[in-house]
């Protein structure tokens, strides 16, 4: 299982070191977690209803817990989902309650965030526009850093 | 090779004096760290949306973290700092212990008493966002008590999220969690809002405008205990009607004009 370092029940240490990696890449790391979050969720709708972002999820108001986490395991699966799943998916803002929400340990967050992987490859959900980031954040490094620490930080 | 690196991010390149502090801060109580970040060294969640792009970069800041041989890496930015222990570690191994800033501030608490001998006035509210493994929500309240004269005052409120950066891009998100923060700070007498992140004290300088507080970084309160002169640059830019004349044309032409007219000043000049 993933570690979920955004867990607000983990207890404020220095993280250990894995010498040795558990999966081969990304994609084997998807494809084992997908796999078992499908094996282990219920749809109970537990995370859905501890979930701080869906005031802010249109699509995602009166609808039915249950019906949303199976919208979000097909979205998991690179189907369509509904509304209220994509919109949920999108809203994610990882705030972690879910994870002890979850009466099955699937770990929530990393499921929407999976799925949401999956959606945003196949063009379900529209990307973020990132193309600037990278740009933006040079342009304020060279008004900030030194010529100094351009060379010996970045 | 140094003791450790400190790992600031990538967006972290707008808040050059956090870093400066950072790691003079880790240097005081006995840490050598070499700061890195910047597009170089991404974590890849810019690039999430394109999953194999954000490996790809990933992987190379991985490879290039084991390939170093430090012995630990001091992270900065919470999403840099998860994705390090999940996808980048499961992937690539992790060979260097990591904590947060913080984190290691406050386990070396011993050496940093002494140095902050400064007074510094100030009823502080913290920030502080629900969804956090990286312990900034236990250590920064510890750090701050630390100073003389700072009052670190408790309320229960918690934004949604991790930081700010992800309530900026939902309808409505930001903005009721910029209401909550301020009607905490009144019901607490505070007068200061102390930010933990980065893209949370982008987010929340503009208040200090809007509302007549003072917002500071954690690490910035803690300078001061400690007696270091620094300038955030960033809140004076970005809290001023004409950010371009602030930076300067000196400045501005020798960080490339069209990169700053096209990527800075909107961002600078945005609503508050």
């Amino acid at each position: 299982m993933v570690v979920s370092a955004s867990r607000s029940d983990v207890a404020p240490s220095a993280s250990r070191n894995d010498v040795a990696p558990r999966y081969a890449n990304w994609a084997e790391l998807r494809a084992a977690e997908s796999a078992r979050m499908l094996a282990a969720c219920t749809a109970c709708g537990a995370c859905f209803e501890a979930c701080p972002m869906i005031a802010y999820v249109p699509a995602a108001q009166g609808a039915s817990p249950g019906d949303t986490v199976r919208g979000v395991l097909a979205l998991l699966q690179g189907g369509a989902g509904d509304a209220a799943s994509r919109g949920w998916v999108a809203a994610c803002t990882r705030s972690a309650v879910c994870i002890p929400a979850c009466p099955e340990a699937v770990d929530p967050m990393l499921l929407l965030r999976l799925a949401k992987f999956t959606a945003q490859e196949n063009g379900t959900i529209p990307p973020r526009d990132a193309r600037d980031a990278m740009s933006r954040a040079k342009a304020f490094a060279r008004l900030g850093f030194s010529e100094t620490e351009q060379k010996e930080w970045l | 090779m140094t003791d450790a690196l400190f790992w600031y991010g990538c967006n972290m390149t707008r808040h050059a004096e956090i870093i400066r502090l950072g790691t003079h801060m880790l240097e005081a109580v006995g840490v050598g760290a070499q700061p890195t970040g910047g597009p170089s060294a991404c974590c890849g969640a810019p690039k999430e949306s394109t999953p194999r792009i954000a490996e790809g970069m990933a992987n190379r800041t991985m490879n290039s973290f084991n390939e170093s041989g430090t012995k630990q890496v001091i992270t900065w930015c919470p999403t840099c700092h998860m994705n390090l222990d999940d996808f980048m570690g499961a992937t690539q191994g992790k060979q260097a212990e990591s904590a947060h800033l913080a984190q290691a501030l406050w386990q070396r608490r011993d050496a940093l008493v002494p140095l902050l001998t400064q007074p510094v006035a100030g009823r502080v509210l913290i920030d502080m966002h629900i969804g956090n493994g990286t312990g900034v929500n236990e250590a920064v309240p510890g750090l701050l008590r630390l100073i003389p004269g700072v009052t670190v005052l408790d309320h229960p409120y918690r934004a949604p999220s991790y930081m700010c950066f992800g309530l900026a891009s939902i309808p409505g998100a930001l903005a009721d969690a910029k209401a909550s923060m301020l009607a905490a700070m009144e019901a607490t007498g505070a007068d200061t809002l102390v930010t933990i992140f980065h893209s949370c004290h982008r987010e929340l300088v503009g208040l200090e405008r809007t509302h007549g507080i003072r917002v500071v970084n954690w690490v910035h309160l803690l300078a001061e205990g400690m007696g270091l002169p620094y300038e955030d640059e960033y809140k004076a830019w970005r809290n001023s009607d004409d950010p371009e004349a602030l930076i300067g044309a000196e400045r501005i032409a020798a960080a490339g004009e069209e990169a700053v007219r096209k990527l800075v000043l909107p961002e600078l000049m945005r609503p508050r």
